[in-house]
């Protein structure tokens, strides 16, 4: 079909093409809008969202809604808790990937056994209350290290991980150990530098997946001042009740700022720095779910 | 599979014990892993215990005393757990039936674009919102759809009459179902494009030989080339039931809807953490749910790899 597209020329166009633009159009936009109205909620006043809710872009645009977040102590502790969470997560989570995914191409006594226990947690999992006494046991709740100690690596991206390292030339790493480079250089001055790729996606995977992360700051962590910034989102969102309109908190500022106007100034920056890195590593977070695709 | 080394020839006449010296830096490398595994993942699988015993907090999982599956025997008669049971299927199926046939149709529909630019932005529009969490999406559904939202006022000034699909049951049903397809409709259509990518262009070449148009190349050949694809995704998606969307439900609902709405995950949470807690009782909806997802899985694995499919790795 590629090559079809490819010699037809814009002239060329039939009704079909003119429907298909416009289809594929029009669905790009509903997946716009809702963020462009996220954007102008957050940047008008009460009044001026009342008098003209139809508006294409903001008349009076006023940044209070954003001086507002960015002066709230939650808002700011959140961000710091999330950014230390996603930076040392990653980490953490790119460990375990890497170490099992370089063990699992090895066939060391015991690896059926290992590789068994590590496929049986994709399927099984103790789940809510003994997940939640282990982490009370081990005087975790309350800690940051809750957050980021309990997620590991995903399974799936280690055994996709293990095919890439596998795809490095045997006499590469043949030549390296009569160099005198033992099993740990091998990984680091070889397999590594060439696996950069796959390691970038997994890594924005997990770096993604650690910025959304609400549900363990929720379960786990009540002192408000520890929790990530999904986890205060959600307390603004809900407490704040869409549905009845309450004011954010009881600051005497809120009196005068729109308190939509507010959430949706806080769901903004929240969703900003993935906005901000998707476009472009859109081909990294792509290549991730092709790769397990087309590999077989 | 395990790679062979050229040392292998050695290694194949080694002893048990000279194979474990000779990987001596792998357990190394491994055993925080292992650690992590045992401490992270199988204490909680041992934790499941508690779903036979009623849990005594002074006395831990361990010292709590046994009382047979007389938990179990309550789930059955529990209203809240059968709503929730019935709940979950119900959206989960909802899902599917209105989910997986978009992806499709905007997988052919984006394959037929021809300016490759514009196709390009659209793709990265299409695939975001997969990125997001559900906090961000709820926030922004709750804007766009409640009383005095945006939409109600649309619909005020064309005439349809105002309600809040927040609190509305089929309202928030369709809603629950609406926000997923917009949230991942365009991600899953990466695949099929990915597919439709590796089919062989000589038999698009033989059917325009052959005098199909644009429209019979992409229901002989473009179709046939991803159905494989849509069987799997298909069963795949029906091993899932028993996870109807717990980030999604739990941000997106409230008391008005809870008859509809709960599902087994968001029940397990309330019953623990909103009520006063049966840790026992929590435990063996938790696990009865786990070991119904366990069997699903593992037989739409085996459906899957039996059409030649490779299953959920």
């Amino acid at each position: 079909m590629a090559s079809l597209s490819r010699k037809s020329k814009l002239n060329s166009w039939n009704y079909a093409d003119v429907i298909i633009f416009i289809v594929l159009t029009l669905f790009g936009l509903i997946i716009l809008y809702p963020f462009y109205n996220t954007l102008l909620i957050s940047l008008v006043t009460e009044g001026e969202y009342i008098r003209r809710p139809f508006m294409l872009w903001p008349e009076e645009p006023t940044l209070r809604a954003y001086w507002y977040v960015f002066k709230s102590p939650l808002i700011v502790s959140g961000f710091r808790t999330s950014l230390i969470v996603t930076v040392v997560g990653t980490i953490y989570s790119m460990f375990f990937t890497v170490s099992i995914a370089y063990a699992l191409m090895k066939n060391f006594p015991g690896r059926g056994i290992f590789k068994a226990m590590l496929l049986f947690t994709m399927y099984f999992a103790g789940g809510l209350i003994p997940t939640y006494l282990l982490m009370k046991d081990l005087k975790l709740l309350d800690t940051l290290w809750v957050l980021i100690l309990p997620t590991g690596a995903t399974v799936n991206y280690i055994i996709l991980l293990q095919r890439f390292f596998e795809e490095v030339p045997l006499e590469l790493e043949e030549s390296a150990k009569l160099d005198g480079c033992s099993e740990v250089g091998v990984l680091f001055k070889i397999i590594l530098p060439l696996s950069l790729p796959s390691l970038a996606t997994f890594g924005l995977y997990y770096a993604v997946g650690r910025w959304n992360a609400w549900y363990d700051g929720m379960l786990y962590i009540k002192d408000v001042e520890k929790q990530p910034i999904q986890t205060v989102l959600r307390t603004i969102i809900q407490n704040a009740a869409a549905v009845q309109g309450e004011a954010v908190g009881t600051d005497t500022d809120m009196d005068k700022v729109y308190a939509e106007g507010v959430k949706m100034a806080s769901v903004f920056v929240t969703i900003l720095p993935i906005m901000c890195v998707y476009p472009f590593l859109q081909r990294y977070f792509v290549s991730g779910l092709t790769a397990g695709a087309v590999k077989s | 599979m395990a790679k062979n080394t050229m040392l292998d020839e050695h290694y194949s006449k080694m002893s048990l014990m000279q194979r474990i010296a000779y990987h001596k830096y792998i357990y190394l490398i491994l055993l925080p892993a292992l650690v992590y595994y045992i401490v992270f993942k199988y204490v909680p699988i041992y934790g499941l215990t508690l779903a036979f015993k009623t849990y005594k907090a002074s006395k831990g999982i361990w010292g709590s005393p046994w009382i047979g599956l007389e938990n179990f025997h309550n789930l059955t008669i529990n209203v809240g757990f059968l709503t929730a049971f019935k709940n979950t299927i119900i959206i989960s199926f909802l899902k599917i039936i209105f989910g997986f046939p978009m992806p499709i149709i905007l997988t052919l529909l984006i394959n037929e674009m021809r300016i490759k630019k514009y196709k390009n932005v659209l793709q990265t529009i299409y695939t975001f919102p997969h990125f997001l969490s559900w906090v961000v999406v709820a926030g922004m559904c709750f804007n766009l759809f409640a009383g005095d939202g945006i939409i109600n006022k649309f619909f005020a000034v064309v005439g349809i009459p105002q309600q809040n699909l927040l609190t509305d049951h089929k309202g928030f049903l369709g809603l629950l179902v609406g926000s997923a397809m917009w949230k991942e409709t365009g991600w899953s259509t990466i695949l099929y494009l990915a597919a439709i990518t590796s089919i062989d262009t000589s038999i698009y070449e033989a059917a325009r030989i052959d005098g199909a148009n644009r429209f019979q190349q992409m229901i002989y050949v473009t179709i046939p080339g991803i159905a494989a694809m849509m069987a799997t995704n298909l069963v795949l998606s029906c091993g899932h039931v028993m996870d109807a969307g717990f980030d999604q439900v739990f941000n997106m609902y409230n008391a008005a809807v809870f008859d509809v709405a709960d599902i087994i995950d968001s029940y397990v949470y309330r019953i623990t953490f909103q009520q006063t807690p049966d840790f026992g009782f929590s435990t063996a909806v938790g696990m009865f749910k786990g070991v119904v997802n366990l069997i699903l899985i593992l037989t739409v694995n085996k459906v899957v790899k039996s059409f030649g499919q490779k299953g959920i790795v």
